[in-house]
């Protein structure tokens, strides 16, 4: 078995779990091009850490890296995540509320 | 002892900024969550108007006979006032506008439970 | 001072209330908005650039009349550069922006008045109501005043959605409302505690406090201010975590509506990042959290969209998505790249409306936006079809449309910043775009029409048509000359980036 098949595979699993529709060609290859997006332009992203210290981004690149290609479907987790409902929106308003008033407050005074 | 005026005012702001966040988070109840958003909008207004609190100072209207240098220093800082005022309004219709979107899916659905409406 | 200011903000207000009391006569509605609808776009062309005053007058400095026989107490200190009154300052950039608006606003009225089988005066209403408001919200110089115009807009994004009529239109609504009303308050908040400190409301004015030290900028009641109006711009504009919800709102509206709405989400946003950009900018942690909050959404909004199999939800994601470039060329902080985020923000408003609408002829005419259920639509509407895919080529960043040369000028300015990472992310990101569009055109429009779909209405308006060229139009335009927009953007960039060119 190839590595994609590998990958179709568990995108399959996560996707009939979640059972929105018959899995089509389409769905999955959308499902593992977003897979791929994610990572990659998180990795990239992490790039950028190297204005802060080479070693860190590093390792930071490594290790998201290795945690995303071991917990590998994350789409499917993903869009759960970021589903309709009320509660899950209104949680992450206000954890977002917290994060932006605690960097604003931690980060300019330490920085 | 009195507790400052001002003081005690931002403290009440911010209890019901809490609260209400609290309440339109966790509570069900699709009623008691506009509550609870009226409770964020009204600390919000108690704060916004508590910063134009002057200690002893007067209502910030001239009238004929007072002397200009007296009044521009005891006179309560206006602005808040004005700002206040237009809040309320515009917090009085969301509130309208959501009590009657809640009537619309109380007839649709038979029930109250945001769990259940608003639901993925 | 010129007149036309204040009535770029009044004529749609009037519009809005004139066709609320012509209620259910439908021929005397669409004769009357369409009129003043053409209204819109030629107010700002017409205008002179300058500064209005409502309810008040200009600053003590710029009057010398007014100041005679005042005391010292107002004359001799900084009392007398304060702005006593709501400021309303129309330059250059702002001129584009409401041109833009009023250009998107006027296409979607007059096909929202062809499409629809009895025009409705609220619909109307709404939408007016909506324009209105973002051209205060563009303009206005008070932080207090936008505040107020930036709920009105909330509301007729709502009114918007509440009269489409489309299946779980106010369920959405109102999960929209109730986050609204935790974060509107919370701008407010900031709002307040900006005017705690510094005693005013006039952005010029507590730029000047905090620069002149009137006010130490250290303040972290001004940190909290800042982290607050942070917070509720990511709401104004449905950047994460508000995206599900922003996104969902365009896909319970009617495509005419989702048009105009992306166009009030966009233009929040630049209006709100400006001003974040001027109180703020001296705190480096503000320009981190907009490069990062953008990255976000480039990410989440894209990813999210490639997934969605209805066609509206899956263009409200890539809205979403593609804010996050303007959000990167405003974070990067050169004057460029201001340039660059802001000529972006105005290619994304048109293109945006012009694949809501231009996708929008399928719900028109077969009344599903669900991808698997839609197919062999090149048949029935070629010239739609080849619309549509112009403007997909033009979202992607196609020479010679008008994205080109925007997403150039965002990768060039990301190379001069010293953060080449964001090309490559802008990059990737444009070729996942235009993925997800030709997945959906793909399916729409080239499959094998399948057997249970029925065709509602066979025939276009013409109207639809003629705007969908207007906008491929005036996207072709921007394209070939992109001096005619970063011309008028030019002065505020550089005096956003600190008076750095």
């Amino acid at each position: 078995m190839t590595f994609y098949d590998l990958i179709v595979k568990r995108i399959k699993k996560a996707q009939e779990a979640d059972s929105e529709g018959p899995v089509t060609n389409v769905s999955t290859s959308a499902m593992l091009t977003a897979e791929i997006t994610l990572i990659s332009s998180l990795l990239v992203a992490l790039i950028m850490l190297r204005l802060v210290s080479n070693v860190l981004m590093i390792v930071a690149v490594l290790v998201v890296l290795f945690a995303a290609i071991l917990s590998m479907p994350l789409m499917p987790r993903l869009k759960k995540e970021q589903n309709d409902s009320l509660f899950n929106m209104t949680f992450y308003v206000v954890l977002a509320l917290t994060i932006v008033i605690v960097l604003f407050y931690w980060g300019s005074l330490n920085v | 002892m009195i507790i400052d005026t001002q003081l005690a005012s931002l403290f009440t702001a911010g209890a019901l900024i809490v609260i209400g966040i609290f309440a339109a988070v966790f509570l069900d109840n699709l009623i008691k969550k506009v509550i609870g958003l009226a409770f964020i909008g009204d600390g919000t207004n108690l704060f916004l108007i508590a910063m134009g609190y002057k200690p002893g100072g007067i209502v910030y209207i001239y009238l004929p006979g007072m002397a200009r240098d007296w009044f521009a220093q005891n006179a309560a800082y206006p602005l808040p006032f004005a700002m206040v005022l237009t809040s309320i309004v515009i917090g009085a219709s969301t509130m309208a506008v959501m009590l009657g979107i809640i009537m619309v899916l109380y007839k649709k659905h038979g029930s109250l439970k945001a769990s259940k409406i608003l639901g993925d | 001072m010129d007149l036309l200011i204040p009535l770029m903000v009044i004529v749609p207000i009037i519009c809005a209330l004139f066709l609320n009391l012509l209620h259910k006569k439908d021929r005397t509605i669409k004769a009357i908005a369409i009129t003043l609808a053409l209204i819109l776009p030629l107010l700002p062309i017409l205008a002179s650039y300058g500064m209005h005053y409502f309810g008040g007058y200009a600053p003590l400095t710029e009057n010398p009349t007014l100041s005679t026989g005042l005391p010292s107490l107002i004359t001799g200190t900084a009392l007398k550069t304060f702005h006593p009154a709501i400021t309303y300052s129309f330059q250059g950039a702002q001129k584009l922006f409401i041109f833009i608006l009023g250009l998107v606003a006027f296409l979607a009225i007059m096909v929202s008045l062809f499409e629809t089988k009895r025009p409705s005066g609220v619909y109307g209403f709404m939408m007016f109501m909506g324009v209105a408001s973002l051209t205060a919200i563009l303009l206005t110089d008070d932080i207090f005043n936008f505040y107020v115009f930036f709920e009105i807009a909330a509301l007729a994004t709502v009114g918007v959605v509440l009269v489409s009529q489309v299946k779980g239109n106010y369920e959405t609504a109102l999960k929209y409302m109730i986050l609204g009303g935790i974060a509107s308050p919370l701008l407010l908040l900031g709002i307040a505690l900006l005017l705690g400190v510094t005693g005013n409301v006039n952005i010029t004015d507590i730029i000047s406090s905090l620069k002149s030290g009137m006010v130490n900028p250290q303040n972290p009641v001004i940190l909290m201010a800042c982290g607050l109006i942070v917070f509720s711009w990511l709401y104004g504009s449905g950047l994460p975590p508000f995206h599900t919800i922003k996104s969902a709102i365009y896909s319970k509206a009617l495509p005419h509506g989702a048009a105009l709405l992306q166009a009030f989400s966009v233009f929040t946003f630049v209006a709100l990042g400006i001003i974040i950009l001027r109180i703020f900018s001296y705190l480096p942690i503000s320009q981190m959290i907009i490069l990062g909050v953008s990255l976000l959404a480039m990410i989440l909004g894209i990813t999210m969209a490639l997934l969605q199999t209805d066609i509206k939800r899956m263009f409200g994601f890539l809205a979403v998505g593609e804010l996050g470039y303007i959000g990167l060329g405003l974070g990067l902080g050169t004057a460029y790249g201001i340039t660059a985020g802001l000529f972006q923000a105005v290619n994304e408003v048109l293109i945006t409306a012009f694949l809501f609408i231009g996708f929008g002829t399928i719900y028109y005419q077969t009344g599903e936006s669900d991808i698997r259920k839609l197919g062999g639509m090149m048949i029935k509407t070629p010239l739609v079809a080849l619309l549509v895919l112009l403007a997909g080529f033009a979202m992607a960043g196609v020479p010679p449309l008008n994205a080109f040369q925007s997403k150039l000028m965002l990768i060039q300015a990301s190379i001069q910043a010293g953060l080449p990472e964001l090309g490559v992310i802008m990059i990737l990101m444009s070729i996942v775009t235009f993925m997800t569009f030709m997945k959906a055109f793909h399916a729409v429009y080239m499959r094998p029409k399948p057997v249970e779909l029925e065709i509602k209405n066979e025939k276009i308006p013409q109207a639809t048509i003629l705007a969908l060229l207007v906008f491929l139009a005036v996207c072709i335009l921007f394209g070939l000359f992109p001096h005619l927009v970063t011309g008028f953007l030019q002065t505020l960039s550089i005096s956003l980036a600190g008076g750095m060119p």
